[in-house]
């Protein structure tokens, strides 16, 4: 089991033969499709597909069960603020009007192509965190020939990052330890207490900042730029090597976008005339 | 406080991380009152997460931890507190107010103690401890080292908890500052009646100041008993990558020539000597 | 001959502080000794590894006096970089020391400031990387290690930019002491099979000792003490007065020499010891 970092994938897992930029260019292109597909029904069986990706890679299941509350919530408040918040819109098909809340075919129409766009792209983020490690992020930067210091501030931050979640959870205990209950208490208590939580976290990381500083410039790193004028060698690349099967899914993921784009604005295909759900869905809601 | 009365039992402790790690696999620990008790082992051996268990931070998968007949899967947290207190390693790690009053009575406040209580437990704990009243409107941010420490321990003593967990009291800390804290903290306990525990990789000062002492090994007890015992038993220490102090040492490589195998300090060993010299002659 | 480190009438006083950190201090440090450096807290140590790396002054504001050479030129002299090619400095805290995100990054890292090859880079670290036994950790990111492992990869980082001076800072404070033990048989390995100038920094002298050619004792900004190890701890009532604790063993042939019992060298050693005693007690 080697640690990714949003979970766990077994060693065994086809995830790792792939070069970590082709995963980052994944991420990036593929989280742009659902901004050119309009019709709900297809940016569902996007998302569909990139779950089907997952189990393929051998992520666990369950831990999409994690995300499942919050999916809940986000079309929630998607629903609600089209609908509720939508104002007063003679001009639209009205469908029911609840207490003076007027609830409009459009609007329930936009919402629903809002949602299931923003739906495949929070799983391909999922997807790329739960493949990839740390280093996977660096080597992905690196490979295309970022800047150096760039990518350096990058690691550093996630570093940093984790640092602060140890620190946070022993914080945690140690208010506990004295007598710190929030079970049972009113939200805005709990909001004071994480801002409480800020203090402790400050000082420990203003202490260690100053080593941390120290250690990096006693390794021959000034912030000004690197020691030697010779052109830096990125050891991190020896291991990784950009294969034919790297290079073919990178073709893929091209042409795959290219045609979207295409097909987008030359034919309707991804266009919301050319929905099959929302037409039918609009013929069940005003009969 | 000297009733013989078991005030913490633990009975077949299992503890499961949130992960699945098994830390403490079937721990069976009884502490009377008064005790001055090490907690020795290894990295990952599992004394923190016992520490943690017995203050109720962490309740038990399997088994109980009973502190003055409360169990703590069933107790609130205000009602451990109370009963047994946990001094963290890194002061930073829990001072969070603007000035030291205010940091020694988070504490009694949390557990709803009446202001004047809060007062008279804040002033209290700060003369224990030795914290002078000028610093009592500092911000303990800019204190140095030693005076975090203090105003930690003294946030945990104005609790009143008859137990007291202190996590790695001397790391660095010079020889000074080491004998200063434990000469405090065998204050508390043999002045006050306080049970102190200390978790520490710092063997001669086990030697010194522990008369008990519980060495882990893997999610396990590897040996309990009194600190010469304990201390004296190389072989079973070993297995939890536990090594005497050097002065203990240097007796059971010369047990041989009469010396015990139990000797804790330099003088105990000067003693010796003296003794086995004076028989030869 | 130039000295590895000669240090003349030093002071240094940090900005926020009402006295200097050291106080007048001169020091001469030849190459390839092995020197320990020992003190209460707050007595300087610190301050005098940081100056000897250059950290001081360029790091940190405050005044200096006097001057600080390391292999002749003035640390202020050096160009960017340039001395901690030379010298390298391991700290005491393994977690703010660990900047990459796995062990190989890291040690991997201050070799690639100084702009080696590839090549090279494979081979420092295949070198290190045995020598201080991390050979199933290359991949392992910082959070998956005990304090022990980490400090074991900051020793190597710096060893992988092979600096002529290592200087340590309290190497092992906050390790347990198998983790201890390990870092001082590296600190051994490096001794017997390099010619590097090793300065440690420490409170747990009983690993320390056996290992040096010279000792220092640091006291409020001053050196009160410094003498191969054997003179320097037949002062053993001096430094207990100044509060730093010779190794146990050591402590007892002292009081065993003070109480005529005992003439001779004092062991260092807890072997030396044990022989030593044997002698006595069958006499």
């Amino acid at each position: 089991m080697n640690k990714t970092m949003l979970g766990y994938v077994p060693t065994e897992s086809p995830i790792y033969a792939i070069h970590p930029l082709v995963k980052l260019l994944f991420l990036l292109v593929v989280s742009l499709f659902p901004m050119f597909i309009t019709p709900p029904e297809l940016n569902f069986l996007l998302m569909a597909v990139i779950i089907i990706l997952m189990w393929a890679s051998r992520v666990s299941m369950r831990t999409l069960r994690i995300y499942i509350p919050m999916v809940i919530s986000m079309g929630s408040i998607i629903i609600i603020s089209y609908t509720v918040l939508g104002g007063v819109h003679p001009e639209f098909d009205l469908i029911v009007n609840v207490l003076g809340v007027r609830i409009y075919w459009e609007r329930i129409r936009d919402a629903l192509v809002v949602y299931f766009r923003i739906l495949p792209m929070i799983f391909t983020m999922v997807f790329f965190l739960s493949t990839s490690r740390e280093r996977d992020l660096i080597v992905a930067m690196r490979s295309v020939r970022i800047p150096f210091v760039i990518t350096y501030v990058f690691a550093m931050a996630l570093r940093a990052a984790g640092m602060v979640l140890e620190d946070f959870q022993i914080v945690r205990q140690a208010e506990r330890a004295r007598g710190f209950d929030p079970a049972g208490k009113s939200l805005l208590y709990k909001i004071r207490t994480y801002v409480m939580y800020m203090i402790p976290l400050f000082a420990l990381s203003l202490r260690r900042s100053e080593e941390f500083t120290n250690a990096l410039v006693a390794r021959g790193y000034a912030f000004t730029g690197q020691v030697s004028k010779a052109a830096r060698a990125d050891f991190i690349l020896t291991h990784y090597q950009f294969t034919a099967l790297d290079a073919v899914l990178t073709g893929l993921i091209a042409i795959a976008f290219v045609l979207l784009l295409i097909f987008r604005y030359s034919s309707g295909i991804f266009s919301l005339e050319a929905s099959v759900f929302i037409p039918w869905l609009h013929d069940i809601l005003l009969g | 406080m000297a009733d013989k009365h078991p005030y913490i039992q633990v009975v077949d402790l299992v503890y499961h991380y949130p992960d699945g790690t098994e830390a403490l696999r079937g721990i069976d620990l009884t502490i009377s009152g008064s005790e001055f008790i090490a907690f020795i082992g290894q990295n990952g051996s599992g004394k923190t997460t016992l520490s943690k268990c017995l203050n109720g931070l962490f309740k038990p998968t399997r088994g109980d931890v009973i502190v003055d007949s409360l169990n703590t899967r069933n107790t609130s947290i205000e009602q451990m507190v109370r009963r047994v207190g946990y001094v963290f390693q890194n002061p930073d790690h829990q001072l969070f107010n603007n000035n030291c009053w205010d940091e020694i009575a988070y504490g009694p406040r949390n557990i709803q103690l009446s202001e004047g209580e809060v007062k008279e437990r804040v002033e209290d704990a700060a003369k224990v401890v030795g914290l002078p009243e000028d610093y009592f409107s500092e911000h303990p941010f800019f204190l140095p080292k030693g005076l975090r420490q203090r105003v930690a321990i003294a946030s945990i003593l104005a609790l009143r908890p008859s137990v007291i967990i202190v996590d790695e009291p001397t790391t660095g800390q010079d020889a000074k500052q080491s004998l200063e804290i434990m000469d405090f903290l065998l204050s508390l306990n043999k002045g006050l009646g306080h049970t102190i525990i200390i978790i520490t990789h710092d063997m001669p000062i086990v030697a010194h100041y522990a008369r008990r002492i519980v060495a882990m090994g893997q999610g396990q007890i590897v040996v309990d008993g009194p600190t010469a015992e304990v201390f004296s038993q190389a072989d079973k220490l070993a297995q939890t990558f536990i090594e005497p102090p050097q002065i203990t040492q240097l007796a059971q490589n010369s047990a041989h020539l009469g010396f015990n195998p139990g000797t804790l300090t330099v003088d105990e060993m000067l003693t010796q000597y003296e003794g086995l010299i004076a028989t030869k002659q | 001959m130039v000295q590895a480190v000669e240090i003349s009438n030093y002071s240094w006083k940090y900005i926020n502080t009402q006295s200097p950190a050291l106080k007048d201090i001169s020091l001469t440090i030849e190459e390839g000794t092995f020197v320990g450096v020992v003190g209460p807290n707050g007595s300087g140590k610190t301050t005098l590894a940081l100056s000897m790396d250059g950290l001081i002054p360029g790091q940190y504001h405050g005044i200096k006096q006097g001057e600080v050479r390391v292999f002749g030129k003035e640390v202020e002299e050096y160009s960017g970089g340039e001395l901690q090619q030379i010298v390298g400095v391991v700290f005491s805290d393994p977690e703010s020391q660990f900047t990459a995100m796995t062990v190989e990054d890291e040690i991997v890292f201050g070799m690639e400031n100084l702009g080696l090859a590839i090549p090279e880079i494979r081979e420092r670290l295949d070198w290190v990387v045995d020598l201080t036994e991390l050979g199933d950790m290359l991949d392992k990111p910082p959070y998956e290690l005990s304090g022990g492992q980490k400090q074991r990869v900051a020793l190597a980082a710096v060893l992988a930019m092979t600096p002529r001076i290592m200087i340590l800072d309290e190497p092992t404070s906050m390790l347990d002491p198998i983790s201890r033990k390990r870092i001082f048989e590296v600190l051994e390995k490096l001794r017997r099979e390099q010619s590097n100038t090793i300065i440690v920094i420490e409170h747990s002298l009983e690993n320390l000792v056996p290992l040096t050619d010279r000792m220092i004792l640091l006291h409020d900004g001053h050196i009160l003490l410094e003498d191969e190890p054997h003179a320097f701890f037949k002062q053993t009532e001096f430094l207990l007065e100044k509060n730093v604790f010779p190794p146990e063993a050591t402590q007892l042939f002292y009081r065993l020499s003070v109480d005529g019992r005992y003439e001779g060298q004092l062991p260092l050693t807890l072997e030396s010891a044990t022989s030593l005693l044997e002698g006595l007690v069958k006499k």
